[in-house]
């Protein structure tokens, strides 16, 4: 995932709240729930006013039986009560609350949607249970929140958060130095080679970001002359992967031992990647007969991301390792940053520079996506052996037993290589000293309630763009979702600066034996910025807008609810192939 | 557009001039005189003298990654150079190394090569393709002429970068493309000087004498139009190169122009854009490298001008 | 005089119109399509035919471009793609701040310049005459990105914490507000032109401070214009400079300025009556034609500076493939050039009898 934050495993839990669907694809879902938010004014006597409970699908998805185009992680959500709501899972997901707490997976308010359904200036617009609302979003400038005072946890403790943006790291950086009222108090994303700087300075401190990403150099395994395993296990070792770390990427960078990072349960078993041995490569690749002689092309794009922060200084430097390692000579070949990925993933290329980064903690969110059955042809055919050992790793919860399955995976993919792991990217805030609570976030969700800037009532962040429209279930950047992650709450969350899920909307959602069912309870009492209830229908809404692809709120900014067929595997009502499943989930249900 | 003269005709017509081939010593002796030309042609003597000695003036290749070569190379680091001190240990690094551990001394004055040939190139393109737009348009005169000059109105009406931005992400970035962005938004200069040598050619009666005398249009155009428009298409040209070096790098800056590792200095800024505080010399050097070439041929066409124009004061 | 007006105008008509058409096929001719770039990179095939079936981007150019020239008829002037927002609404909220940067750099260049010119004229051939066209001719080649970034370091780190430091982007101080102009004077139910001309100038933030009268948002937008309007401004004032001096050295060689001097008119004098006003029609044009470069530095100015004006909206809407942006903003470009260019022409007509009698 391009994302930095883990949005995506927050999606993922959203899909537990697909058995919401039911309830959505009903537009007359809107009127049913009588917690009273239509009139704006907040009801308190909703025990006295009888509930009209939804669910979504009305009639749950059959199981065995699933609709083209829908894999069927949820089969129905159903509004039980005004504070329950339950999920009705086809197969038992060990991720679900991890997925309930992304940020696509965000409860909205249903009468405040349907109302801003007509001009859909619900994109621009928010009214979430959050502890911050936004009061003005000047297009292009910055976007101000301030705090909610009726939030209903610990009250925020900066009045004010203003959010602007500034493309260039060195720009950013700039804004943090400069003294001044009002000045810059938090950035995002420091520049590799800043690091040093911020470390340096003693008004400012830096806050590393896990590296919960990879970098590596694709090889298409249907391409001459990548097609030679003996070729492509020459280049496994050719490569200085070190070097590049040492020297391109900021501290808390390391050379990938595993394509998963480490820090990632069960994900480093196995062997570890061969280490560095130019002048076997060269000999491997003699015996294998490979035309020196030749010039490869080699594909890459030059869009920032965690995991490959100077793009054009890591491929001309692995240019020149090729040369210098082991003769052969590339030629570098910059792609469009939008069509790059889709372009790949048809295996278009036979040599690409590329990455991902963890939408959520598991193993399946790295290995799986590139290798599983469901994985695209960025590296050609498949391989069978790895595709049954990810199949195997995917059902089976105990931890120990997973390592031992993916520890021979990773050894397989030493032998096949159909990719070389790189390196995995760290990355950093950097923060006024004065500023308490500031954190950083694995998955880039920094929490902004939690911090104090100083004596200052106002506390500015500045990150890499603008959002592009703040309805976060259809959004995948970042930089959007984590404006939407201050105003609105989702039934989970991810604990500050952390990986860890914990109990937000819901103050506990119990799986039941089989773990094909969640009930939720909701916290009672909670109001929207506009004073409306929540209750169980506006969780059933939330969820259902996003897999009824009919639903007249389905579509946000961009129309495509990303996260949502990544996490919950399609929609319903769609027309074929506008909203399959990105990646198919796990295996059929046992 | 015909009966109207604009102010930028008039002043293109302020140029426009007849230069009998005899005078041509003394007015490449006039030209030297001027202090402008002088130094304009002495910054470009340098120029050259980088761009066809590169290879020799260099102990490095441009694109040659120090990584792994080099003893403790560390990249973006200052430079280094022993007569002022660098330790003696240390491989002599005069401009320090770029973002790729590449000697960006060696870098810089290939660019020079890139630099010149962006610049003529460019210019060229435009004057050849822009002086027979106004040949055609100024002899013809008439609906042809207006609807060719309109067509250059609408050129000139767009700010010159964004409709190069707007060429070159239609073509794809490259740096030929880039050139070809900037020489189509500059044919219209070259348009209108062409034009008004050929209307200035046509007032003061040479048609009706070279008409008498049996010559044909070919006539025409090589024995009165060309050498009445070449002094202002040179000096026009000259200082256009300047122009062209700049947008192109301007381009280049913005990713749209050459592409890496090409030693170009607008791509070579753009690149270490983001370490103008840790490394300021990679921006710095060819910045001056740039701000130098343009410089020159700013001077040497100023100097063109005033050698060339007899309405200034001398 | 009108005749001239009615000509000039008239021409400009066939201009606007090959520019919009330029326009609308050079956007369908650039590569890559705005679905991937809205729907994010992992948008697939099927995905994509629905959506350029939904925007009609899959109907035969010269329809599409019939749609766009009826909804121009009606003032519509489409939608961005990225942001759903109407492309009148972004021009008002980017353009005005283009426009002020523009305001800024010209009057720095233009008084700068002049006086740097008509100084060397005067004192022609001085160590001041070099000196300052020395700095001129080098202020001319000096690239706007590598002096924005020279500047942006010297006043934002360099000068840091003295009272000379300058913010190094951004247009105003996070925290300070400003109040659009329409609700502080009580139009917040106006709509229309009035109500467009309002918000483009509260968009204005030194305007909006000067009218509202609120003298710390005026010098807080001011200090955070100085960087940017100088990076901008330095070409226009070596040209302008160097044009001023050569034009007002040539009037002052003329006979009717010899015959001035032998008449016994001081010299001061002989320049201030005679000399400048000749001298400056060719100078006004220059200013002129300096507007349209100004926007093309704007692109990187905006870049360098983080200012959020049409400049870098542009160039942000070429690389996305956004055509009505790139349609609506290049038209109000052009005719605002347009504009100045007539303005001008005309005033050229006012000072040169000889244009206007032509």
């Amino acid at each position: 995932m391009t994302r930095p934050s883990a949005r995506m495993p927050r999606i993922a839990t959203l899909i537990a709240s697909l058995a919401l669907v039911g309830a959505a694809c009903t537009p007359a879902a809107s009127t049913a729930p009588t917690s009273g938010p239509t009139s704006g004014t907040p009801t308190q006597g909703a025990s006295s006013a009888p509930f009209d409970a939804t669910s979504y699908p009305t009639t749950a998805v059959d199981c065995a039986n699933m609709p083209a185009g829908y894999t069927g992680q949820i089969s129905q959500i159903v509004a039980v009560d005004r504070l329950t709501v339950e999920f009705h899972l086809c197969k038992a997901d060990v991720s679900f609350l991890s997925k309930l707490a992304f940020a696509s997976s965000s409860i909205q308010d249903t009468a405040w949607l349907q109302a801003h359904a007509p001009d859909k200036s619900y994109v621009r617009k928010t009214n979430g249970t959050g502890p911050y609302k936004l009061k003005e979003w000047v297009e292009g400038d910055h976007v101000t929140l301030e705090a909610n005072p009726n939030y209903w946890g610990e009250a925020p403790k900066a009045k004010t958060v203003v959010v602007k943006w500034a493309t260039e790291a060195a720009s950013r950086l700039q804004n943090l130095q400069a003294g001044g009222a009002g000045g810059v108090d938090g950035i995002d994303n420091v520049g590799t080679d800043d690091f040093a700087t911020v470390q340096a300075d003693s008004s400012l401190k830096l806050l590393p970001r896990e590296a919960l990403n990879i970098l590596y150099l694709g090889l298409n395994v249907d391409d001459a002359p990548w097609n030679n395993e003996k070729v492509r296990q020459a280049i496994a070792i050719g490569i200085d992967r070190a070097r590049i770390a040492d020297n391109f990427y900021p501290s808390g960078s390391e050379a990938a031992k595993y394509f998963t990072p480490c820090a990632i349960p069960a994900a480093c078993g196995g062997t570890a990647w061969p280490a560095f041995d130019a002048a076997k490569a060269k000999q491997m690749l003699t015996e294998a007969g490979f035309d020196f002689s030749k010039e490869y092309d080699f594909h890459y794009r030059t869009k920032v991301r965690s995991y490959l922060p100077s793009p054009t200084e890591v491929a001309t430097d692995i240019q020149a390792q090729f040369k210098d390692n082991m003769g052969i000579k590339l030629k570098l070949v910059v792609e469009k940053d939008d069509t790059f990925l889709t372009d790949s993933s048809n295996g278009k290329f036979p040599m690409i520079l590329l990455g991902w980064g963890a939408d959520y903690p598991d193993v399946t969110d790295f290995l799986d996506i590139f290798f599983g059955t469901g994985a695209d042809k960025a590296f050609g055919a498949h391989f069978k052996d790895i595709e049954d050992g990810l199949k195997q790793g995917a059902v089976n919860p105990d931890v120990a037993t997973r390592e031992g399955i993916y520890g021979k995976v990773n050894d397989l993919l030493i032998q096949h290589v159909p990719m070389v792991p790189l390196v995995h990217g760290g990355s950093a805030t950097a923060w006024k000293a004065d500023v308490e609570g500031a954190h950083s976030s694995p998955i880039g969700s920094e929490y902004f309630a939690v911090m104090k800037p100083g004596d200052r009532d106002q506390l500015v962040w500045m990150q890499n763009s603008e959002p592009s429209g703040l309805y976060c279930a259809d959004e995948t950047d970042g930089d959007a979702l984590r404006i939407c992650e201050q105003i609105f709450d989702a039934l989970y969350t991810y604990e500050v600066g952390g990986l860890k899920t914990v109990p937000a909307l819901a103050t506990a959602c119990d799986p039941s034996a089989d773990a094909k069912v969640y009930t939720c309870h909701l916290r009672d009492g909670v109001k929207f910025h506009d004073g409306s209830d929540l209750d169980a229908n506006d969780v059933v809404l939330s969820f259902a807008v996003q897999i009824d692809a009919g639903h007249p709120l389905h579509t946000g900014n961009a129309g495509s609810n990303w996260y949502n067929q990544y996490l919950f595997g399609g929609c319903l009502n769609a027309a074929p192939a506008t909203c399959s499943p990105i990646v198919p989930a796990s295996p059929a249900p046992s | 557009m015909s009966a109207v003269a604009s102010p930028a005709d008039l002043l293109a017509d302020q140029l426009a001039t007849a230069r009998p081939a005899s005078l041509w010593r003394d007015t490449i002796g006039n030209i030297l005189r001027q202090r402008n030309a002088q130094i304009g042609l002495l910054i470009l003597a340098i120029l050259v003298f980088f761009a066809v000695f590169a290879d020799q003036l260099s102990a490095f290749g441009p694109d040659d990654v120090l990584l792994g070569h080099e003893e403790g190379v560390k990249r973006l680091s200052g430079p280094c150079i022993h007569a002022l001190g660098c330790a003696p240990t240390q491989v002599e690094h005069i401009f320090g190394l770029d973002g790729n551990a590449r000697d960006e001394f060696s870098r810089v004055i290939h660019g020079a090569r890139i630099s010149l040939w962006i610049g003529f190139a460019t210019v060229g393109f435009a004057i050849v393709i822009g002086s027979l737009i106004g040949l055609v348009a100024g002899y013809a005169e008439g609906a042809l002429d207006s609807v060719l000059m309109r067509t250059m109105d609408v050129v000139l009406v767009f700010p010159s970068l964004l409709l190069a931005i707007a060429i070159v992400a239609a073509l794809g970035p490259s740096l030929v493309n880039a050139q070809i962005a900037i020489g189509i938004v500059a044919i219209p200069i070259y348009a209108r000087v062409m034009r008004a040598s050929v209307l200035s050619v046509k007032e003061n009666g040479f048609v009706t004498a070279s008409r008498a005398l049996g010559e044909g249009a070919s006539g025409l155009i090589f024995r009165r139009i060309l050498p009445n428009a070449i002094t202002p298409i040179i000096v026009t040209g000259t200082l256009g190169i300047g122009t062209a070096v700049l947008e192109v790098a301007a381009l280049s800056f913005l990713g749209l122009g050459a592409q890496p590792p090409l030693a170009e200095w607008g791509s070579m800024i753009g690149l270490e854009r983001g370490h103008l505080f840790t490394a300021p010399h990679l921006i710095l050097f060819p910045g001056i490298a740039l701000s130098m070439t343009v410089f020159g041929f700013n001077l040497l066409g100023d100097g063109l001008r005033d050698a060339l124009d007899p309405r200034l004061n001398r | 005089m009108t005749t001239y007006i009615v000509r000039r105008l008239l021409v400009t008509i066939p201009v606007l119109f090959g520019i919009i058409l330029v326009v609308f096929i050079v956007g369908r001719l650039l590569p890559g399509d705005p679905c991937h770039i809205l729907l994010g990179e992992r948008a697939t095939n099927a995905v994509c035919a629905e959506f350029n079936h939904k925007f009609g981007y899959d109907k035969p150019v010269l329809d599409q471009f019939g749609e766009y020239l009826t909804g121009l008829t009606h003032g519509d002037l489409g939608r961005s793609l990225r942001t759903n927002l109407p492309v009148g609404d972004l021009l008002i909220s980017r353009l005005p701040m283009t426009v002020e940067l523009s305001i800024y750099a010209l009057l720095f260049a233009t008084t700068v310049g002049i006086l740097a010119g008509v100084i060397s004229a005067y004192r022609r051939n001085s160590a001041i005459d070099v000196t300052t066209m020395a700095i001129a001719n080098l202020g001319v080649s000096i690239p706007v990105f590598v002096l924005g970034l020279l500047l942006a370091f010297f006043f934002a780190i360099t000068l840091k914490d003295t009272f000379f430091a300058l913010p190094p982007s951004g247009r105003l101080t996070s925290g300070l507000t400003i109040v659009p102009l329409a609700e502080r004077w009580g139009l917040q139910n106006t709509g229309g032109p009035i109500r467009a001309i309002v918000d483009f100038v509260s968009n204005m933030y030194t305007f909006n401070g000067l009218l509202s009268l609120q003298w710390n948002v005026l010098a807080d937008a001011l200090r955070h214009l100085i960087l940017p309007a100088v990076a901008l401004g330095t070409i226009p004032l070596a040209i302008i400079a160097r044009i001023t001096r050569s034009s007002l050295l040539e009037v002052l060689g003329l006979d009717y300025v010899r015959t001035a001097r032998a008449k016994g008119l001081a010299e001061p004098a002989v320049v201030r009556k005679h000399g400048l006003p000749n001298a400056m029609l060719p100078v006004v044009t220059i200013v002129g034609l300096q507007v349209g470069g100004l926007l093309a530095g704007a692109v990187l100015t905006e870049t360098i500076f983080n200012l959020a004006g049409v400049g870098r909206a542009l160039y942000d809407a070429i690389t996305s493939h956004d055509f009505a942006v790139i349609q609506g903003f290049v038209l109000v470009i052009a005719i605002g050039f347009l504009v100045v260019n007539l303005i001008v022409d005309i005033s050229y007509a006012f000072l040169d009898p000889r244009i206007r009698l032509s």
